[in-house]
Formats: C-alpha cells, sequence, structure tokens
C-alpha cells in the first residue's frame, strides 16, 4: 500500500507543477486586462519617484549650502584647488609615475652629478643699463680730464700774457729778469709751481734785494674747484713781494687794502697785529675809496706813503688792488707755538702788495699797477720820517720787544738753568776721567763750597773798619 | 712816475732761493685729496665697497691736478694705481653693477 501512496503523491505533485505552469500564463493573459491600470500605476510610481528626487535634491541642495558657506568662511582658492587636483593625489591615478620616478635615483649614483654652470654672467650680456653709476663715474672723469687740460693750458695762457705785457717794464727795472734757481739759469721766464701758480723772480735794482712775482690763478684745472668757485667767486691775482735793502726805509708799518683783506691780514700777520691799528674812517682821514681800510702805526708815515698820487691810483684802479702792506718789521704770518721761540724771529723790510687780475685778459690795464709798486719803493727811499715820529717808531720797537721777552722769560730762565747745569755734569765727568786724585779732591772742595755758599742764608755784609 | 736814473744794478743780482719754508699759504689740497684717495682705496679694496674705490679714483685724480711741480709725482702715481687696483679688484670680485651708498 505504502508504494502506491508514494506513487500517488508523486503523481499529484507533478499535476500540481504542470498546474501552477499554465496558471502563470492564465495570470499574464489576466495581467493583459488590466494593463491600463498597470500603466497608470507605472506613472504613478514615476511621479513618486521624481517626488523622491525632488526631495533628495532638496536634501543635496541643503546638504551644499552649508559647504559653500564653509568655502566662503576659508581661502576660496584652497577649497577649489582641493577640488580641482584631488586627483593628483589620487595613489591609483599615478600607479606608472610614481614607480619610474622611484626607480630614477637608483640609477644616477653611478653618473657624474650634472652641473650646468653658465660661462658668462647673465647680467653682462643683457643689463647694460643697470651699470647707470659706472657710465656716470667714468663720464666724470673723462670730464674731469677734458677740463684739466683746457684750463691748465688756460692758465698757461694767462700768465703768459702778464709776463710778455710786463716784460718791457722788468726789463727796464731790474737787471736779472726770470731766474729758476739753477746754477746755469736755464729757463729765465715764468716758474711753473703747479698748474695754477707761476713765479717769476727779479734782482738787481736799487733800493731792493729781490721781487718775487706770485701769479695765483684760479685752479681751472680742477673741476672741484671750479665747482666750489660758483658759490665763493675767486679772482686771478698777482702777489708781488719786494725784499727791501735794509735802513732804505724809515721804520714804519703801513697796510691799506680791501677790507676783508685788511682784517684778514691784520690777523695773520705778526707785524701787523703788533704795530698797528686800524684806522677808523679812513675815508675822510685819507682819501682812500670807499671799502678800503687802513693799517697805520705812525699816522705821520702813513699819510706820506698816502699821498695824491697813490690816492689817485687808489681811486683808478680800486677794483684791482687788493692790498699795499709795507713794513720793516716782517715776519711773515703768526707762528702758533710762539711759546717754544725763545729767539725773536728775524724781520725783513718788505713792501707786499696783492692785485687781482683783470677778467677778460686785459693786461694792459694792470700795467700801471707794477709802476706804482716802482714809485713806491722810490717813495720810501726818499721819505724820511720827523724826529718825533722815529722816536715813536723806536718807542714802539722796544715795547715789543719788552713783551716777547716778557712772555718767554719763564721759559728763557729755564733754558738758562738747564745749560748751567748740563756744563756741570760735563765738569763732573772730565774731573772724575781724570787719574790724578789730588785735582778729583781739589775740584770736590770746590764743588763742596760753592754748595754751602749756595744754601747759606743771603746776608748782607757790613764792612767794620778797624781801628 | 719817470724814472731818469736807470735803476738796475748788475752788482746786487740775487740768485732765486725757492723758498724752505713756504708757511701757511701753501695749498695743502693735494695732500688732503692724497690721505683721502688712501683711505678711500683702503675702504675699497677691504670692504668691497664700489663707491669708495670711484672716490678714491676722483681723490687721486685731484690730488694730480693740485700738486706742486715740486712734489714727489710718485706720491701721486702711488696713489693713482692704488685707487685704479681697488677699482678693478672690486669689480673682479664682484662685476654686478654698483649700489649707491644710499640704495644698499
Amino acid at each position: 500500500m505504502r508504494p502506491m501512496f508514494a506513487l500517488l503523491l508523486l503523481a499529484l505533485l507533478c499535476a500540481t507543477v504542470a498546474n501552477v505552469n499554465s496558471n502563470g500564463q492564465d495570470e499574464d493573459d489576466a495581467d493583459n486586462d488590466f494593463a491600463e491600470f498597470d500603466e497608470d500605476f507605472a506613472e504613478a510610481h514615476y511621479d513618486t519617484m521624481t517626488a523622491e528626487n525632488a526631495d533628495s535634491s532638496k536634501e543635496k541642495v541643503e546638504t551644499q549650502k552649508p559647504r559653500v558657506v564653509e568655502s566662503d568662511e576659508d581661502d576660496d582658492g584652497l577649497v577649489e584647488n582641493e577640488d580641482e587636483f584631488e586627483h593628483f593625489q589620487d595613489e591609483e591615478e599615478f600607479e606608472g609615475y610614481d614607480a619610474t620616478d622611484a626607480k630614477e635615483p637608483a640609477v644616477d649614483p653611478k653618473a657624474v652629478p650634472k652641473l650646468t654652470i653658465p660661462n658668462i654672467p647673465l647680467h653682462f650680456r643683457t643689463h647694460w643699463d643697470s651699470y647707470w653709476m659706472e657710465m656716470l663715474m667714468v663720464a666724470g672723469l673723462m670730464a674731469y680730464f677734458a677740463n684739466f687740460f683746457a684750463g691748465k693750458a688756460k692758465n698757461a695762457r694767462l700768465a703768459q700774457l702778464w709776463f710778455s705785457t710786463h716784460k718791457a717794464l722788468l726789463d727796464e727795472n731790474f737787471a736779472l729778469v726770470g731766474d729758476d734757481g739753477k746754477t746755469e739759469n736755464e729757463n729765465p721766464g715764468l716758474n711753473k709751481e703747479s698748474e695754477s701758480l707761476y713765479t717769476l723772480w727779479c734782482s738787481g735794482r736799487t733800493c731792493c734785494e729781490g721781487m718775487l712775482v706770485e701769479l695765483k690763478m684760479i685752479k681751472r684745472q680742477d673741476l672741484v674747484s671750479l665747482v666750489a668757485g660758483l658759490m665763493r667767486p675767486q679772482l686771478d691775482q698777482a702777489q708781488i713781494k719786494i725784499e727791501l735793502t735794509r735802513n732804505v726805509m724809515d721804520s714804519f708799518v703801513f697796510a691799506v687794502g680791501s677790507k676783508k683783506t685788511i682784517t684778514k691780514v691784520f690777523k695773520e700777520y705778526t707785524d701787523l697785529n703788533k704795530f698797528c691799528s686800524l684806522v677808523s674812517k679812513p675815508e675822510e682821514r685819507y682819501n682812500v675809496p670807499n671799502g678800503f681800510g687802513v693799517l697805520s702805526e705812525i699816522p705821520e708815515g702813513t699819510s706820506a706813503i698816502l699821498e695824491s698820487r697813490v690816492i689817485t691810483a687808489l681811486n683808478k684802479y680800486q677794483s684791482y688792488i687788493d692790498y699795499l702792506h709795507i713794513s720793516d718789521q716782517f715776519s711773515g704770518p703768526i707762528q702758533q707755538e710762539e711759546g717754544n721761540n725763545l729767539k725773536q724771529p728775524e724781520t725783513k723790510a718788505v713792501l707786499l702788495a696783492g692785485f687781482n687780475l683783470p677778467k677778460h685778459a686785459e693786461m694792459e690795464t694792470v700795467k700801471p699797477l707794477l709802476l706804482l709798486i716802482f714809485y713806491l719803493m722810490e717813495r720810501l727811499k726818499t721819505y724820511r720820517m720827523s724826529k718825533e715820529g722815529k722816536a715813536k717808531a723806536d718807542k714802539n720797537r722796544l715795547r715789543v720787544e719788552e713783551e716777547f721777552l716778557k712772555s718767554t722769560h719763564a721759559a728763557r730762565a729755564e733754558a738758562a738753568a738747564q745749560r748751567r747745569e748740563d756744563k756741570r755734569k760735563q765738569e763732573k765727568e772730565r774731573v772724575l776721567a781724570e787719574e790724578d786724585p789730588e785735582k778729583q779732591r781739589r775740584w770736590e772742595l770746590k764743588e763742596q763750597k760753592r754748595q754751602a755758599k749756595k744754601n747759606a742764608p743771603k746776608m748782607k755784609r757790613l764792612a767794620v773798619k778797624s781801628l | 712816475m719817470n724814472m731818469t736814473v736807470d735803476p738796475r744794478r748788475k752788482e746786487k743780482i740775487n740768485r732765486y732761493k725757492a723758498a724752505k719754508n713756504p708757511g701757511q699759504n701753501e695749498d695743502m689740497m693735494p695732500d688732503y685729496m692724497n690721505i683721502l684717495g688712501m683711505i678711500f682705496s683702503m675702504c675699497g679694496l677691504m670692504m668691497k665697497l664700489k663707491w669708495c674705490a670711484w672716490f678714491a679714483l676722483y681723490c687721486s685724480c685731484i690730488s694730480f691736478a693740485s700738486k706742486r711741480a715740486s712734489d714727489d709725482a710718485k706720491q701721486v702715481l702711488s696713489s693713482f694705481m692704488l685707487s685704479v687696483s681697488a677699482v678693478v679688484m672690486s669689480y673682479l670680485q664682484n662685476p654686478a653693477a654698483m649700489t649707491p651708498p644710499w640704495a644698499s
């Protein structure tokens, strides 16, 4: 029975499976009947999907919005970069690249490291403009040298012009015109001391030992001095120094010149400083032109020099005359370390003059000034002061000498003591060097006596006559 | 102002003696510039300051232009050489363009 039941069960099972398959087909047919509904359902489903999408997109916007706010707070570029270049950090993107990179250094160590050194610096070829300061400097140097040669030539020309203009007059007055100081006078004429200083020595004339003319030109050869000259204008100058023969002139000191120069030389020169005083209102007193100052020691001597002819010349050549200085006690500029000098400086009788040279090289206009110098020399030779004047001059010289002695008294006393001491030491050494003991003993006795005398109180000796 | 008698005296001729001590009228410019040039040259060489070397060159130029004829030419020449070498050395060491002292 049991196998029968099993067969029945199997047959039933097969029948149900077959029934299910046939049912599916039936359902499909039945579904076709409700196709409209299916479409509706599909649409409805679509709608719900879009609604869902809309919801999700809303959510996305909502989730993006805080990001935007965040990106506003942070750096814009950084955020974008992160977004843009994120793939660079992605290892998968660069799988092969990293591998080759890692392999390269493994190859390199065997080879020599490759260094490229350019032979010429780049800026040499490219940036000449950056050397503008160097160019300026070189241009300045070129300008300086161009001016040097031009200025030098002009100074030489001016000096030569002065010499040629005055040569005839100098030849008439001096036996020797132009001397270079060498045994053989190789170059009779102007001596060039520097590019802006020319000298001329003349000698062999009555009244004087010699005349030194110094032509001090503007430093035309030096561009820097020229520029400085724009602020403080200078002039070419001829400075004349005549050393007078002793006792040709009477003793007095005098100077006349432009006020500026007079105040300067008054401070500078020893003789003017010690013997002279500045004359107040010289225009009224001596009729000198306005703007001139007078330094005078003896009024009598001053008025004798400033007589009508000289005054006329001063008025006529006012712009060309810088100063005239006549002195029998000239000893040069004041020495700073006067305290150390124990001897009074040697004095000379001189006639000094400073003339401005004309600007436009018209040397003829200043030629009469040299005549004025010769005239003054003759005048000094013939002029003799009155007795009172001479006495006053002698008194002044004595006073100056006394002042000098007084100022150096202490120093001189010290020097004298030093000398005495040195002398005694020498004598002692000489005596000790001698071998005669008798002589040494005698010298010691003498020395003791001298010391005792020196130390003994000073008393007046009274001579008592014995009856 | 006419001279009637010839003032010339041959027996009174004195030869020219150059002043041993020209005194304070002497122009000290060349000496000052010489020293200044040497100082600038040294600064240019030691501290590698180009403008110092250039100034040294200018100083030696001024010194050369205003030197006395009696002065020793060697001194001026040596100052010139020193300043030129300062300029050359500073550009050999560093060929870059000069920076003015106020810009650096």
